[in-house]
């Protein structure tokens, strides 16, 4: 069967708050010229536009009110405006009202959204100015000639489960592009095999991440009001963990709740979604949410490295923007402005790039010109060094995070970080060689109420994720590690850091076993970044599998 | 009136067809109700119909609706049902309703509900409750516009044992269709070999379903004696047809089939969401399983917490006697 090849100007991967952004922004941008228009095509995995991106979200709407002067009148979707901001720590069973909000966590004049309906409508304003959106359809691979990105092949379908052709196949399409622009989103597959082949994490940081697992629960109306912003500290996690909790109240009772862990812990039996578990079990959350009802569940990996970690944005034909990039603020929990900036800054780039006919890496410079020159620099740069700084613990980042805000960020040099699955120790090492993996553990304390708490594989079915059963597994186990030496050296953490209960280890025959339940996967991409011995590697299912956000 | 339609292949009925007529009985309150039975020659299945307490049994008759093709059904029951006039048509959720129920409904420009597990009267009228997202909430929706309005029930929403049968016969009468031979414009194929090897778990009155405390695949023919001594079906949950013990089509669960006999036995089998929303709507539901706080306790009505290696050949050898 003959692959088909498309030919477009503009291709952008990733209709997410980037990708539709900078697809926006080249609609508007065509506008201003009356030579003829670019040709201007978005890919995206899910089965329609948004059903995979995933946020708390308080949306700082900066950057949309230059994208869409007229976001109200034109219905955005936005589910509060803030009215008041809140921060704890928590402790075992009280909490401790921080006495002002630290100025980085103010959120007067933002928003509460739904990021996937946000995503949806920003979609159709996308489509209304006769952009193609592809639904259904993911990047699989990247077409490249020497160091040239030419384009990107879209993912075959009707593969079975061993690889045959079934009756339906149909080969995945060349598009071609003179610029590609990669919002492929937090460790997007096409944006790591780029940064490798071409080395564009070079002289940075290692790109640092955490897991976001949230649930959207529906509870008596009155419990708290519509716009309340609630951060927590602390409790469950220890000094030695970074991240927190987050609760936002939206109106008729519907509540966004969630908690963030930085996926560079050190205990190799902790477990994300037992934090999770343990945080709504905490008196403070706990008596929110007693009476109300689970609606929706879902888990995205975050980009937290901030400035010193974005890698270089710009190749020959190719631009990367947004979370794939790392375009994120961890001090103020905010990455969906800053993305959306990349977008229309790139889509800037891309289009006066085209329209003088040099679309290589030398033109599309300009991009990093861009951001270094705007709003992205000026809101990044002074915070380059906090997460780094968490590194060391929740005080020491704590106290850096303070000083920065009176300093600037001034530091007498760059603060190193180190890749977030080298800090994980062995269990021998964690929890001392006599005591081993029998240790007291972190993970093992926790029964699931099914009322409050939940086990994972319930959590999955609240996030609607449905793939074709039969197709190759996406998730791949590069080497046999798994019993040889994890199993010993580590004790399977694939088992606890994933959030959707896609690995677990099951004896066969007085055998263990590796079983890979891929059609759980919500596509947050922590196995891919967080497995000690790297040998997980996230590919694209076939198309429009994957979690059905909705809501969240 | 209340209009249910018949489904049957070859003259052979869709025992789905009684669930709907036990529903049109249900619903009608006064109204009379008909069956309306589509195809060519179909005298037993016609029969079997009229042993229902229905008002009549009408058989619409025309070479063209043999094999099915969806548009010659959307042709012949829309003429039929122009012709009839009722006011709700109801069909059961098969395969071949969601074929050219759709079409159908458009065609006459008419509402059409489908998936529906339930039904109540407020006071205003019917209001059918239909399942979304993947069954996580349920949606009560009203008809609106002109009558005839169109609903097809999720298998197992009704019972078909509740559906009445008449101290005598109905009376049978027969419709003629035109058909133009040349607006039908598919050409079935035979069915599939797959499709006709194929298990349909939907239609078993009783089903046996394994899951993972069955603990290896040489275990299984525990499990079937158990099927065999209970005439039912074997079936099982998802990581036992992921690890290829039973075939994938055997596989009961969001991403298998759903299932409502009355009979249902789970043995070893947790109860995960993903698996309950499968066959929660069995008549009777059997656990055995060695955790006792396992989730699938809590949709049992019969619940055993043991070894199912000591109590299923108890159960096999009772049966037995």
């Amino acid at each position: 069967m003959a692959r088909e090849t498309l030919e477009v100007d503009v291709l952008i991967v990733g209709a997410g708050p980037a990708g539709l952004s900078a697809a926006l922004r080249l609609a508007q941008l065509q506008k201003t010229t009356d030579a003829a228009p670019l040709s201007v095509a978005v890919l995206e995995k899910a089965r329609e536009p948004g059903a995979h991106a995933l946020s708390g979200a308080v949306l700082d709407p900066s950057t949309l009110r230059d994208l869409v002067p007229d976001f109200v009148a034109r219905g955005a979707p936005l589910a509060a405006p803030v009215t008041g901001d809140r921060v704890y720590f928590l402790t075992r069973t009280s909490k401790i009202r921080f006495p002002i909000t630290p100025p980085p966590l103010t959120n007067h004049g933002h928003y509460i959204i739904s990021l996937n309906r946000f995503v949806k409508w920003l979609a159709r304003l996308v489509e209304a100015e006769g952009v193609d959106l592809f639904t259904g359809f993911p990047g699989a691979d990247l077409l490249m000639e020497g160091d040239t990105i030419l384009g990107v092949r879209t993912g075959d379908r009707g593969i079975d489960k061993h690889g045959a052709r079934k009756p339906i196949f149909e080969p995945g399409v060349d598009i071609r592009a003179k610029v590609t622009i990669f919002a492929d989103g937090v460790r997007g597959n096409l944006t790591k095999e780029l940064m490798r082949r071409l080395q564009l994490g070079a002289g940075r940081q290692p790109e640092t991440f955490a897991l976001g697992i949230k649930e959207l629960w529906e509870v008596p109306p009155d419990r708290v009001a519509a716009g309340t912003v609630m951060h927590t500290m602390g409790y469950p996690l220890r000094f030695e963990e970074f991240g927190g909790g987050f609760i936002y109240a939206m109106p008729e009772g519907k509540i966004s709740l969630g908690f963030v862990v930085g996926l560079d812990y050190k205990d190799p039996m902790f477990d994300p979604h037992v934090a999770f578990n343990r945080f709504k079990l905490h008196p403070f959350v706990k008596n929110l949410l007693d009476g109300g009802q689970l609606v929706g569940y879902g888990a995205k990996a975050l980009p937290e490295g901030g400035w010193h970690t974005i890698p270089r944005c710009y190749a020959d034909r190719a631009l990367i923007v947004g979370d794939a990039a790392g375009f994120m603020n961890s001090l103020r929990l905010k990455g969906i402005h800053l993305a959306m900036r990349s977008g229309m800054l790139a889509a800037e780039t891309a289009f006066d790039a085209i329209r003088a006919g040099d679309t290589s890496a030398g033109r599309l410079r300009q991009f990093e010109i861009r951001v270094n020159e705007g709003p992205i620099k000026r809101e990044l740069y002074p915070v380059r060094n906090v997460h780094q700084a968490f590194g060391h613990g929740l005080l020491a980042g704590l106290t850096y995070a303070g000083l920065a805000l009176a300093t600037g960020g001034w530091w007498p040099r760059p603060m190193r970080s180190e890749p977030g699955h080298e800090r994980m120790r062995k269990l021998s090492e964690y929890y001392g060689a006599a005591r081993g993996a029998t240790a007291e553990t972190f993970a093992n304390a926790l029964k699931p109420d099914r009322r409050l708490t939940f086990d994972k594989l319930t959590n999955v079915h609240f996030s609607g994720t449905r793939h074709d059963e039969d197709q190759p597994v996406h998730l791949l186990v590069h080497t046999d590690v798994c019993y040889t030496i994890c199993t010993e050296e580590y004790g399977n953490p694939c088992q606890r850091f994933c959030p959707a209960n896609v690995y677990e280890i099951v004896t066969e025959a007085a055998a263990k076993k590796l079983q890979i339940n891929a059609s759980n996967c919500v596509h947050c991409k922590t196995c891919d970044i967080m497995d000690p011995y790297q040998v997980i590697t996230w590919v694209t299912p076939e198309g429009g599998g994957g979690p059905q956000y909705d809501g969240m | 009136m209340l209009l249910a339609i018949a489904e049957q292949r070859s003259g052979t009925l869709n025992k789905v067809t009684w669930e709907t007529v036990a529903a049109a009985q249900q619903l009608a309150a006064g109204e009379p109700v008909a069956i309306l039975l589509p195809g060519s020659s179909h005298s037993s299945a016609v029969a079997e119909l009229a042993t229902a307490a229905v008002a009549e049994v009408v058989a619409v008759e025309n070479a063209a609706l043999d094999p099915y093709t969806p548009d010659g059904y959307v042709l012949a029951l829309g003429e039929a049902i122009e012709e009839l006039k009722p006011s709700l048509v109801m069909l059961p959720h098969t395969y071949q309703t969601r074929d050219f129920a759709p079409k159908l409904a458009a065609r006459l420009d008419r509402a059409l509900i489908t998936d529906v597990t339930g039904v109540k009267n407020d006071g205003g009228g019917r209001v059918f409750a239909r399942p979304m997202f993947q069954g996580k909430l349920t949606a009560g929706v009203m008809p609106q516009g002109p009558t005839p309005h169109f609903v097809t029930f999720q298998v197992g929403a009704f019972r078909a044992d509740r559906s009445i049968k008449g101290p005598s016969p109905a009376p049978v009468r027969s419709i003629g269709v035109k058909i133009d031979a040349s607006a039908i414009r598919q050409k079935p194929e035979p069915p599939f070999q797959e499709a006709r090897q194929a298990v349909d778990l939907s239609q078993a009155e009783r089903i046996v379903a394994v899951g993972r405390g069955i603990k290896g695949q040489e275990h299984l023919p525990v499990a079937q004696r158990l099927a065999e001594a209970l005439g039912a079906e074997l079936a099982a949950s998802r990581p036992i047809c992921d690890a290829g013990w039973l075939p994938m089509e055997r596989q009961i669960g969001s991403s298998g089939q759903t299932v409502a006999p009355k009979l249902y036995v789970a043995l070893g089998i947790s109860g995960a969401i993903q698996h309950v929303v499968g066959m929660k709507g069995s008549r009777t539901i059997v656990a055995v399983n060695k955790d006792a706080d396992a989730p699938i306790f809590e949709v049992a009505d019969y619940g055993i917490a043991g070894d199912l290696f000591e109590i299923i050949p108890a159960l096999v050898a009772e049966l037995q006697k």
